[in-house]
């Protein structure tokens, strides 16, 4: 998709609906927009550390970028949830924000996901926070071929937005490192396992992934031993979103850097240097 | 002058003059922080502002520091970027006009060597699109064991004496505040012919993850900008009036138009925005257009004449 094809960000502030308990240090943010374009599963915005007061606050100062978990349309408008995990001091303020508060809020940011195309199997892997970016693909994938969707976390309470998940024509499995849901260890052990069922002559899945660096990069390596496209959702510190600071670079496997914002979040896994990437 | 009366910001004179240009308000955005212009045009209307200074140019596209390249500090970031860039050929050829003709653009220029600062001049001085060239000067000199030319006053003399040779236009240097006085770079730049100043560059910096015991930053070392190095800026911008009649552009940390009116009343005729446009892309213009109502409120008729407006403290005449 070319840059023209994204809709044209904008700077707006938002409203809160809800932020609520998710379990855990898990929340959930709704925001009322009154001017939105609608994003693409995978896009992504920058919010405020905070609610904004009567007094601007500097500290803490930048924007923490947020995958958008779901969009509504409202009218020219639309409401949006974003599932965060509280991490630090910007989270810890998010998350003082109750309903009615103001938020600077700018997006649709980045490039999302490439669909894979009607009837192809997709199998999406999340771990941690990285869930919240695979909500939209799964709803879209879903009406387009069979999904598999494969969870990691540290434990139950780690786990972000499931049962929405349940909600969805997919089929879902859960790994948790302490066995507290699902199997006992890895999402990616679950991957090995899907990936390795295949018999030749299956029509080969399209693998999403969106979570911590060592996850992607072992589902990354799972995908290149067998030939499977995948694609990964990556995540670096960034100050603007839209590609001016420079500071969200991830090193790409044929040298150079590409910047998370503005040439992703997205990535074709075959693209980036896993052993640069921090 | 305070108190007035309400006069109607709109009949404010907002213009400005900076090292000969002449500018349709006093704000800029500083360099490093704006892009090439273009990415900035969703958010606000371009020809709004006093005008842009581009991304720092070298002589040839230049790749930037390994991640991670930024951090947060208390009311600040920290970025070591290490300027990258599309190089000063591309720049004219692709990113200058894809830019609105009625846009303000002042180039920056940043090299390793002197001689490379020149060249990159002498390729932007015959640009009529480029209003001003800007002379990054808190790069890391290798011939002078990697000493910032701002930092030793020789060095910063004989960069601005090779840049004003190479360019007839208007040409500022700007400053790195990494220096015991500032006064004394101001001095050197209006011995050798430059025609404006803008201060300050960002503070050199570190922070540490205390998890893994590491920089937190590739390079180690960092530029620290934002509020917090607001009243740094200030104090710099401040002696440096004092010290010169060289037009000066103000920058570090601005967030309003009354932290850009600080700056003027310092001895600034312009100002540059930088970290902020990162936080709220459409903020340069908000302070533009606030500076202007800062000015009918005050019963300044012209913009210009809040530049060294500063009062003396009560029973502190200088």
């Amino acid at each position: 998709m070319g840059p023209g094809d994204l809709p044209s960000p904008l700077r707006i502030t938002a409203h809160v609906l809800f932020n609520r308990v998710e379990g855990g240090l898990n929340r959930r943010l709704g925001l009322a927009l009154a001017r939105w374009p609608t994003s693409e599963a995978g896009q992504f915005v920058m919010l405020s550390p905070g609610p904004l007061g009567p007094v601007w606050r500097s500290d803490p100062l930048l924007p923490r970028p947020m995958a958008v978990y779901r969009e509504r349309r409202a009218g020219a408008g639309a409401e949006l949830e974003i599932l965060y995990k509280l991490h630090g001091r910007g989270t810890q303020l998010i998350a003082s924000a109750r309903v009615g508060d103001a938020l600077a809020l700018v997006g649709p940011l980045g490039r999302g996901f490439a669909l894979a195309p009607p009837g192809a199997p997709a199998i999406l892997v999340g771990g941690g926070t990285g869930i919240a970016s695979l909500y939209a693909l799964a709803r879209e994938l879903a009406a387009r071929g069979p999904v598999q969707v494969l969870f990691g976390a540290r434990s139950a309470d780690d786990l972000m937005g499931v049962s929405d998940f349940e909600g969805l024509p997919v089929e879902l499995a859960c790994a948790t490192e302490d066995g507290s849901r699902g199997a006992r260890g890895l999402a990616t052990a679950l991957l090995e396992q899907r990936l390795a069922r295949a018999t030749p002559g299956d029509a080969s899945p399209w693998v999403y992934a969106c979570g911590p660096t060592p996850m992607m990069r072992r589902c990354a390596a799972l995908c290149a031993e067998r030939g499977v496209r995948c694609a990964v959702s990556l995540e670096q510190p960034m100050a603007c979103g839209f590609g001016v600071c420079l500071g969200c670079a991830a090193p790409l496997a044929g040298g150079g850097v590409a910047l998370v914002c503005r040439d992703g979040p997205v990535f074709d896994a075959a693209r980036v240097d896993w052993e640069g990437l921090r | 002058m305070s108190g007035a009366g309400a006069a109607d910001a709109d009949a404010v004179d907002s213009r400005v003059r900076l090292a000969g240009v002449e500018l349709r308000n006093p704000v800029l955005t500083a360099s490093g922080t704006f892009g090439y212009g273009t990415e900035f045009a969703p958010f606000l209307d371009l020809t709004r502002l006093g005008g842009f200074v581009a991304k720092s140019l070298t002589l040839l596209p230049r790749q930037g520091n390994p991640p991670p390249r930024i951090a947060e500090a208390p009311s600040g970031m920290l970025n070591a970027i290490s300027l990258e860039n599309v190089g000063v050929d591309v720049f004219l050829r692709e990113k200058l006009p894809a830019l609105p003709p009625a846009v303000v653009v002042i180039a920056s220029a940043f090299e390793t060597e002197i001689a490379r600062y020149a060249e990159v001049c002498k390729r932007l001085a015959g640009e009529p699109r480029i209003a001003a060239i800007e002379i990054n000067a808190s790069c890391p000199h290798v011939e002078a064991g990697g000493i910032e030319f701002g930092q030793d006053p020789r060095v910063l003399a004989e960069l601005v004496r090779a840049v004003r040779a190479a360019t007839p236009g208007p040409l500022l240097i700007k400053l790195t505040p990494n220096v015991t006085s500032i006064a004394e770079m101001a001095r050197v730049c209006e011995g050798e012919g430059a025609d404006g100043i803008s201060l300050i560059n960002a503070l050199q910096a570190m922070e540490v993850d205390v998890e893994t015991r590491r920089p937190v930053l590739s390079n180690r070392l960092g530029g620290l900008s934002g509020p917090a190095i607001r009243p740094i800026a200030l104090r710099m911008v401040w002696q440096a009036a004092q010290a010169v009649k060289l037009p000066i552009c103000g920058i570090g940390g601005i967030t309003s138009a009354e932290d850009a009116v600080k700056f003027l009343l310092c001895g600034a005729s312009a100002v540059q925005v930088g970290t902020q446009n990162y936080l709220d892309p459409t903020r340069a213009q908000a302070i533009a257009e606030g500076i202007a109502a800062y000015a009918a409120r005050h019963g300044f008729a012209r913009v210009a004449d809040l530049t060294g407006a500063l009062e003396d403290p009560p029973g502190k005449p200088r």
